[in-house]
């Protein structure tokens, strides 16, 4: 054990959204996280059974202090996703009325906790640790590699993949996605005791498909539950500022589903963010899913 | 079958399916060329509900030959309703042949979206058709939604069925003295007794129809109607949403009663959609003593056309001991004093404890008349009543009442013991041991 300060000592100063972007992640109570920390940044890492995995990337631009002292590899180590949201709940709200809620984040404790305290209330101070484990299974990588030459992908406002998918409930069990290079558009289609289909066309409104990648005909078929997570707990913040959420297919069918988390506080002057308050690409968070496809749907794809 | 509906059209169509989803579960498809009909039933047969629909209402309606049915769960059309109406620009609905297997629903929306859904068919649909002639029933009342609801709201929110006694408006000028007389309409809860437990709320309300219904139609005895509320809320807020009034049909209990939307158009034209909401009635009459003429029967079911909804007959209460009485008018009277009274009456008057609130809408001139009345009638029967204190107990005991209401004059067709003195409050802590409401004192100085 390394006797030397800890591997991060780090300061966030927008509480709410590390929370926004941490629930994106979360469709069950109860859920194991495996972070990862680096000179990089912090990643969260949910995941169930072999199907579905999330990732939330914290670059070290979002935080306000980022000091990584970790020396050999990447110190991993497990937490419920749950508790930590909880906990990270009660710091964003301010102490003392200020508007600001600035917390210290620091890992490892002496008994290997994940610490949190709040440092910039000058009547109260909020203290917190969380305990932590070692992870047991090493996060299967879902490597995603692109499908061919040509990317599939395309994106969506956020706020109409959601309202999509939501429907998507009443066929239940499977949605089939459909792309389609000519004329551009993609189909998602559930099957039950009813039948909805749901298109986006590319040329018909622009606002609603941003972008559109596609090739060749392609489709692929996954679990609505699994589907649903991935826009289940979108933050609200998200679907108001309604920017895009891309959806990319990879090799196998593999589906990844992405989308941008605003950590800024506008009004609070920050580092990253230059005179005019335009926000840097940096203080957003990155939200990734990973979605495995149901069986081979071969004969669909020649 | 193609139709396609777009703007307001929508709007109106999704309240429909609203409530025609608060009636029943199935919805039944007919379409002819000059029309569509919606209709339900509910799984106990006591409420059916039509929706017809003009061609004009549609952007594009064709049909192919004669009728075209088929029968949907409205469950599945309320969930492709949950899409925001707003942001609905066009919604298209499609049989493709008459014995298609699923009916094809599409909802363009202004972002760019497109769902297309497909609803299977029920395969063996229960497709009831019932109408009523309107003008069949003697008795009518027109009423605003907002000014309807307004009344309810006296009444427990989670009452199941509600009673209507409509009784002959007074023809006399309607002043002072007779403002009780003007009271023809009465609302009362309905609370199956079998069911009842402490702590039912019960509540009758006293209307004046002339300034609550925009239009009121009832000649002859009085007659009462109990039927069921959750589909009256339906049809009053389908009413509220689409900007029209209710009109109410009744005849009396046992009858099936009718609402049907009353679109106030001047100008000869109709509208381009008509709703009817027949609800069965119950046997028992509130206001008859005894048992009904034939044993309380099963629901029975409906079948083709003109024939009246079927009846709530499940329960067949216990009628409390009433004294008999020699006219129609003093057995309604009887039988309201006899809901009204309080247990320690000693009369024999059913065996639950009531709480009774009427609700008054006099102010405090009207009641201190009504007062005045109803002291006039007990100054007779003073004679006979036990050791009462000075000022007489006009709720105590109902048998003697009942003597005076036999002669005529303009006296209140309602028992004085139904009104609960708004002035109770304020009477000597010495009268708390009586088990009835005291009236106000000052005022038997008078006689």
């Amino acid at each position: 054990m390394s006797s030397e300060g800890p591997d991060l000592v780090c300061e966030v100063d927008n509480v709410q959204g590390i929370v926004d972007a941490l629930t994106a992640v979360r469709w069950k109570r109860q859920q194991d996280a495996v972070v990862e920390l680096s000179e990089h940044g912090v990643v969260l890492i949910v995941e169930e059974s072999s199907c579905l995995q999330a990732k939330v990337y914290l670059q070290r631009e979002l935080f306000i202090k980022y000091e990584y002292g970790g020396a050999q590899g990447r110190p991993r180590f497990g937490v419920s996703l749950g508790l930590l949201v909880n906990c990270l709940n009660t710091f964003s709200v301010p102490a003392g009325g200020r508007s600001s809620s600035t917390i210290e984040i620091r890992y490892p404790g002496p008994d290997m906790q994940l610490l949190l305290k709040s440092v910039d209330s000058l009547d109260a101070c909020i203290y917190a640790e969380i305990r932590t484990r070692i992870p047991e299974t090493i996060s299967w990588d879902y490597n995603f590699e692109p499908a061919g030459t040509t990317p599939l992908s395309f994106t969506v406002k956020s706020a109409a993949l959601k309202e999509a998918i939501d429907d998507l409930e009443w066929p239940g069990s499977s949605v089939q996605i459909i792309l389609q290079p000519d004329p551009p558009s993609v189909t998602f289609k559930g099957e039950g005791h009813g039948d909805l289909q749901i298109d986006f066309m590319y040329y018909v409104n622009t606002d609603l498909l941003i972008a559109f990648s596609c090739d060749r005909q392609v489709s692929y078929r996954y679990k609505y539950k699994f589907l649903q997570a991935t826009t289940s707990n979108i933050p609200s913040s998200v679907i108001r500022d309604n920017r895009g959420s891309k959806l990319t297919i990879g090799r196998g069918g593999m589906l990844k589903v992405q989308h941008l988390v605003s950590v800024a506080r506008p009004s609070i002057p920050h580092p990253h963010v230059d005179s005019a308050g335009y926000q840097q690409p940096s203080r957003i968070a990155y939200i990734e899913f990973f979605v495995k496809p149901e069986e081979d749907e071969s004969t669909i794809n020649d | 079958m193609e139709l396609s509906l777009s703007g307001n059209a929508i709007k109106t169509f999704a309240r429909c399916i609203t409530c025609l989803a608060r009636v029943g579960n199935e919805l039944a498809i007919q379409a002819s060329p000059s029309q569509l009909a919606f209709h339900t039933l509910n799984s106990s047969r006591s409420a059916y509900q039509s929706i017809i629909f003009k061609p004009d209402f549609f952007d594009v309606y064709t049909v192919s030959g004669n009728q075209v049915q088929c029968s949907v769960l409205l469950k599945a059309i309320c969930s492709l309703l949950r899409t925001p109406i707003a942001s609905i620009d066009n919604l298209s609905v499609k049989l493709p042949y008459p014995d298609a297997s699923k009916v094809q629903w599409a909802l363009e929306c202004y972002s760019g979206m497109r769902k297309t859904y497909w609803i299977t068919c029920n395969v063996e649909p229960d497709i009831q058709h019932l109408s009523l002639d309107r003008t069949k029933f003697p008795s009518n009342f027109v009423v605003r939604p907002r000014d309807l609801n307004r009344l309810l709201v006296n009444f427990q929110s989670s009452l199941q069925e509600i009673t209507i006694i409509a009784t002959e408006q007074t023809s006399l000028p309607s002043d002072a003295a007779n403002e009780i007389g003007g009271k023809a309409v009465e609302l009362r809860s309905y609370i199956d007794p079998t069911k009842e437990n402490d702590s039912s709320l019960h509540t009758q309300l006293w209307i004046d129809p002339t300034e609550e219904f925009l239009q009121y139609t009832h000649t002859g005895d009085p007659v009462d109607v109990t039927f069921g509320v959750k589909e009256l809320k339906a049809f009053l807020s389908f009413c509220e949403s689409c900007e029209v009034d209710i009109q109410l049909y009744f005849e009396k209990a046992g009858e099936p009663i009718l609402m049907a939307p009353k679109f106030g158009l001047d100008d000869g034209s109709s509208s381009t959609f008509d709703s009817t909401l027949v609800l069965a009635s119950m046997l028992i009459s509130q206001l008859r003593e005894g048992n009904p003429s034939e044993p309380p029967q099963a629901a029975t079911t409906t079948h083709g056309q003109d024939e009246h909804g079927a009846s709530q007959a499940q329960h067949d209460r216990c009628i409390p001991n009433v004294s008999e009485h020699p006219s129609d008018h003093t057995r309604i009277w009887s039988d309201l004093s006899g809901s009204a009274a309080k247990s320690g009456s000693g009369s024999g008057i059913g065996t639950e404890e009531r709480q009774v609130q009427g609700e008054t809408n006099l102010n405090a001139n009207q009641q201190r008349e009504m007062q005045r009345i109803s002291t006039m009638q007990i100054s007779k029967a003073a004679s006979t009543r036990e050791n009462e204190p000075a000022d007489p107990n006009i709720f105590h005991p109902m048998e003697k009442d009942h003597a005076e209401e036999a002669r005529d004059g303009p006296v209140s067709q309602r028992h004085p013991s139904n009104w609960v003195d708004a002035d109770e409050d304020d009477d000597d802590d010495g009268d708390e041991d009586e088990m009835c409401v005291q009236s106000t004192p000052p005022y038997y100085e008078e006689h």
